[in-house]
């Protein structure tokens, strides 16, 4: 059977984009919150409070309350974009670029162009909370600074073992892989991390993904360029276990996030939005199969 | 003893009374006119006699004495029994003895059944002089066969099986055309003969020939352990895990613990121990163990033996399974991208035996196929034509609505569990069972459970959180075996973390059975039932994938896993295939005639009468020998034919079925051709089945005890050439007897009254 191509995808991401624009940007803790949610407090934000009432304060639970994380509305859904909250080196709650808009626009269109039953809210959770196996798929970006703690690669490694799924994205440069990679390798010091090539079924999952392009922060496109830092070539890596099952994909020097958050405005590239709607229907769909 | 006690007073056993007539020698007028004037003269006498005598004392008297003078006249009258004897040395008799393995068991003083035949019964024994006194006497010893002996030392007491009706039958066709008196059967009665007793009696009947049974052996055992009964399927594929009853009888060991295990081929796989339960009361154990070396797999089942068993031969059974190392496909229709798709993959990936081919929709009229066998493989989406989708041993339906099928296609499913004999699973989820429009539909006839046809209105979003646990059956059905032992499966089951179901079914069908329920909500979990020739189940869980990727569930568990290969291998367990064949056991005796049976169908499974069907058996030796199977026009596609075994060892039966050149399909079976252990189970002496035979030919039984009389008995009972014979009955003890007490009587009747 022939995957989809892109182009007709491109006009109905266009317009879905469009429709939402408006309602999509508002931020989620207005509007949007769902039954049942001041009935049972998310896991998180149970963390935070169980460690404040231990005298230690974490201002990142602060944050996570105020984005309004870890809803569940009344009838869960078959899948949720579930964002990773992790610890960052600089003390910034770097996890959330992008965040909710990115991860709400995204399903949105998911949810229009595939037969899926999606949450269209986001869903942030922290890497050492029992609660991220219930959400077999993971998205993380900006790791170049990713500092992980023992109870977050231990949640890490079990999830992923267990039979999680993570997509990496939005990091740049040669430093920012170093440091990441550094990282990665605390989860999972006994698998490498390898380029995936372009006949790998996730490529083709649903979408035929021919090659794999650089998509440009928002910014930085503004600035008349893709890159960031030295990151000049945009890569798709994974790592897989010892089943050659793949657990981790890894997009570097690319930012398929900001072409979610982004792809109604008219002045951004439709190839880069098309591009990367396609690389994350693929990467669900591959996610859920796979 | 009642028979002792009756031939000392009345002289002879009641059988000459039960065979005789009466009657009287002497002119009866004359000794009835002496006793009427001897008894007219007692009353005149006593009549007349006053003295100190009162009437009563009067009446009393000339009673007894009347007693005395009908007693003397009774004698006088000289009265016989007339008789029907055989001649002597005129008449033959037919001696049959078991030749059975049965006749070694030592289960009367530790003496075995077998020395009675030697010590009185061979050349030179008491019973045998008795017999060859009166008749000329024919041996015959039966067990599988009926041989006729030229003396009884041919005997060897290996017979495999004791076929008492043959050897009736085979005894009486000998001997007719000569004065036959009758026929003598010693045998413990433990008779397995396939066929009825009562056809092989009628003709015996008929000709009015006794048969005199002597039954050997104990009629119950004081200490014994045997395995009764084991029930195995006769194939399953590699790897399955097999749950098989076995069923275990004892006597004498009420309140011990014996261990039953099975091997595979030598090899312990299973073992299960049972306390023992009242004399008699059967036990059924469960059995748990692992097919895992494939082709003809000789499983044993053994109970230890206990000290003081009187047979331990009974302790063992074996059981020949067929190990299929072939995959079985199944196809899983997913209308949407669920976990589900992903994690049963993972837990059916190293299933060898188990191909699922996945049609998982990702858009309107967009398809993804995983793990097809071939690019045209389900290109079209989902199965249109019986052909394509019977291919399929099971079928998995997913996320998919009702709607999505052509009314065609929801028959097609219907039809692939009732006439194909598929297996159908639907999953949990929005889009299935009520929720999903299957009320009403033929699929919905299928299933094992109820649908609410108020399912699909959508006005309530049902959702819940469940605990698992088994029902009764669940706990121990194959299908949900998660852990090595029953016990151990339970509690995993309670253990497991709950599951979502937005499915709220609460209702199985009447002939279908619940194996894991949400007792809480009152909520039916997995449920299954046999439909026409295949089977169904409702699993409305859409969430199973919690089982591996929930907290509380260590990365290296295997119960996920577990669970879906078990399910789903019992899911297309005896799902047929085109062609098939079966033999009626998987054992039979060296020589014995075995009947192949194949039964060919197209692809759409629709039977065939005028297919060319070849069967191929290969003997254990290598050679084999082909026979050409025929329709058998008592059932639609079936196919006869028949084979002699004659050598010991595995025998290959393989069937082809062709059309025209095309070869339909070929299947393969096996047997085991070896002695039978038949012999030990429930080997004790069968009294009723003696009992019977004796009584429906004029007959009689005995046992070692009481057979002195047999002699005797035959003379009388028996027919032949006969002469009629006069017995005497006058000078029996017991009117000796009866007269003195009437003298003594009325001698202490006047000593009493002071009469005299």
């Amino acid at each position: 059977m022939r995957p989809l191509r892109g182009g007709p995808i491109a006009v109905l991401v266009a317009l879905s984009v469009a429709m939402l624009a408006v309602p999509a940007s508002r931020p989620a803790a207005r509007g949007a919150v769902p039954e049942g949610l001041g009935e049972a407090p998310p896991p998180a934000a149970a963390l935070h409070a169980a460690s404040a009432q231990r005298g230690a304060f974490d201002p990142r639970a602060l944050l996570d309350r105020r984005r309004g994380t870890l809803r569940r509305p009344a009838r869960p859904h078959e899948f949720y974009f579930t964002r990773a909250i992790y610890s960052s080196g600089w003390g910034w709650n770097r996890w959330a670029i992008d965040y909710p808009k990115a991860d709400q626009q995204f399903m949105t269109i998911v949810n229009r162009l595939i037969e899926i039953d999606a949450s269209e809210f986001e869903n942030a959770i922290r890497l050492d909370d029992p609660e991220l196996r219930k959400y077999p798929f993971l998205y993380a970006l900006e790791v170049g600074d990713i500092a992980l703690g023992p109870a977050e690669i231990e949640g890490l490694r079990n999830y992923l073992l267990a039979g999680g799924f993570l997509v990496i994205d939005d990091f740049w440069g040669s430093w920012q892989w170093a440091h990441f990679e550094q990282q990665i390798r605390r989860v999972f010091p006994e698998h490498p991390i390898v380029d995936i090539p372009l006949d790998h079924p996730i490529f083709n999952a649903v979408y035929r993904i021919d090659e794999i392009l650089q998509v440009p922060a928002i910014g930085n496109f503004w600035g008349g360029r893709t890159w960031e830092q030295d990151g000049y070539e945009a890569h798709a890596r994974g790592i897989f276990d010892e089943q050659g099952r793949l657990m981790v994909v890894i997009n570097w020097n690319t930012d398929l996030g900001d072409a979610w958050e982004w792809a109604e405005r008219p002045e951004y590239p439709l190839k880069f939005s098309t591009f990367a709607v396609e690389m994350g229907i693929n990467f669900i769909v591959y996610a859920m199969s796979h | 003893m009642f028979e002792a006690i009756f031939e000392f007073l009345f002289k002879y056993r009641p059988l000459v009374f039960e065979q005789g007539d009466f009657a009287i020698r002497a002119p009866w007028a004359i000794a009835l006119a002496a006793a009427v004037a001897a008894g007219a003269l007692t009353l005149r006498t006593y009549g007349r006699v006053r003295g100190n005598s009162r009437p009563l004392d009067r009446g009393v008297l000339a009673a007894i004495r009347l007693g005395a003078i009908a007693v003397v006249a009774f004698c006088l009258l000289q009265p016989v029994v007339v008789l029907s004897s055989v001649v002597p040395q005129q008449n033959f008799l037919g001696v049959l003895v078991d030749d059975s393995r049965s006749m070694q068991i030592a289960d009367r003083d530790e003496t075995e059944r077998l020395r009675f035949v030697e010590d009185r019964l061979r050349a030179g024994g008491d019973l045998r002089t008795a017999l060859e006194e009166r008749f000329a006497l024919r041996f015959f010893g039966f067990s599988t066969e009926t041989d006729r002996l030229g003396d009884l030392d041919e005997l060897t007491y290996r017979g495999t099986r004791t076929q008492l009706g043959q050897a009736l039958e085979r005894a009486h066709e000998e001997l007719t055309g000569v004065p036959l008196s009758g026929l003598v059967v010693v045998t413990d009665g433990a008779d397995n003969a396939d066929g009825g007793l009562g056809e092989s009696l009628l003709p015996i009947q008929a000709a009015g020939i006794p048969v005199f049974t002597v039954g050997l052996g104990r009629e119950t055992f004081d200490r014994d352990i045997q395995l009764s009964r084991v029930e195995t399927p006769r194939r399953v594929l590699r790897g399955a895990a097999l749950v098989v009853d076995a069923v275990v009888t004892h006597r004498g060991y009420r309140g011990e613990t014996v261990t039953v295990q099975v091997e595979d081929e030598g090899r312990i796989v299973g073992t299960e121990e049972v306390e023992l339960g009242g004399a008699g009361e059967p036990r059924t154990v469960r059995l748990r163990f692992t097919a895992a070396e494939e082709g003809p797999r000789l499983f044993t089942f053994r109970v230890s033996p206990r000290p003081g068993e009187m047979v331990t031969q009974n302790n063992v059974r074996d059981a020949l399974i067929l190990v299929e190392n072939h995959s079985e496909k199944v196809l899983y229709f997913e209308g949407e991208p669920r976990f589900e798709v992903k994690f049963l993959r993972r837990a059916v990936a190293d299933d060898e035996n188990l191909h699922v081919s996945i049609l998982q929709r990702t858009a309107e009229n967009k398809f993804m196929r995983l793990d097809v066998e071939d690019a045209d493989d389900l290109v079209g989406g989902f199965p249109t034509t019986r052909a394509e989708l019977y291919r399929y041993s099971g079928l998995v339906l997913g996320s998919i609505e009702a709607n999505y099928f052509t009314p065609d296609q929801l028959r097609m499913i219907a039809d692939f569990v009732n006439d194909r004999g598929g297996g159908l699973m639907m999953l949990g989820s929005q889009r299935s069972f009520a929720e999903g429009g299957y009320a009403g539909t033929p699929v919905a006839d299928v299933l094992p459970v109820v649908l609410d046809e108020r399912g699909a209105d959508g006005e309530e979003d049902f959702f819940v959180e469940v605990a698992v646990e088994t029902t009764r059956a669940g706990a121990t059905h194959a299908a949900t075996q998660i852990a090595e032992t029953e016990e151990l499966s339970v509690d995993r089951w309670s253990e497991l973390p709950p599951i979502t179901i937005v499915n709220p079914i609460t209702e199985v069908k009447p002939a279908a059975t619940a194996l894991l329920t949400s007792a809480a909500d009152d909520l039916v979990v997995l449920a299954f039932q046999r439909y026409g020739a295949g089977k169904s189940l409702a699993f409305p869980v859409q969430d199973s994938w919690m089982w591996q990727m929930h907290a509380d569930i260590a990365v290296d568990d295997m119960t996920h896993e577990t669970f879906w290969r078990r399910m789903l291998r019992w899911l297309v367990d005896g799902v047929p295939d085109q062609v098939t064949v079966e033999l009626p056991a998987d054992q039979v005796e060296p020589g014995e005639s075995v009947t192949i049976l194949a039964t060919v169908g197209d692809a759409n499974f629709e039977e065939i009468n005028n297919s060319a069907v070849i069967a191929s058996v290969t003997h254990p030796d290598g050679d084999f020998t082909d026979r050409r199977m025929e329709w058998t026009a008592e059932a639609d596609g079936e196919y006869r034919a028949t084979f002699i075994a004659p050598t010991e060892g595995f025998y290959e039966v393989r069937v082809e079925a062709l059309s025209g050149d095309e070869l339909i399909g070929e299947d393969v079976t096996y047997l085991q051709v070896a002695p039978s252990d038949a012999e030990y189970y429930d080997s004790t002496m069968r009294t009723a089945l003696l009992d019977r035979i004796a009584e429906e030919t004029g007959g009689r039984r005995y046992t070692p005890e009481t057979v002195d009389s047999l002699a005797d008995d035959v003379q009388f009972v028996g027919g032949g050439v006969t002469v009629v014979e006069e017995r005497d009955l006058w000078d029996m003890p017991a009117l000796l007897l009866l007269l003195g007490t009437l003298v003594l009587g009325e001698w202490g009747y006047r000593r009493f009254r002071g009469l005299a």
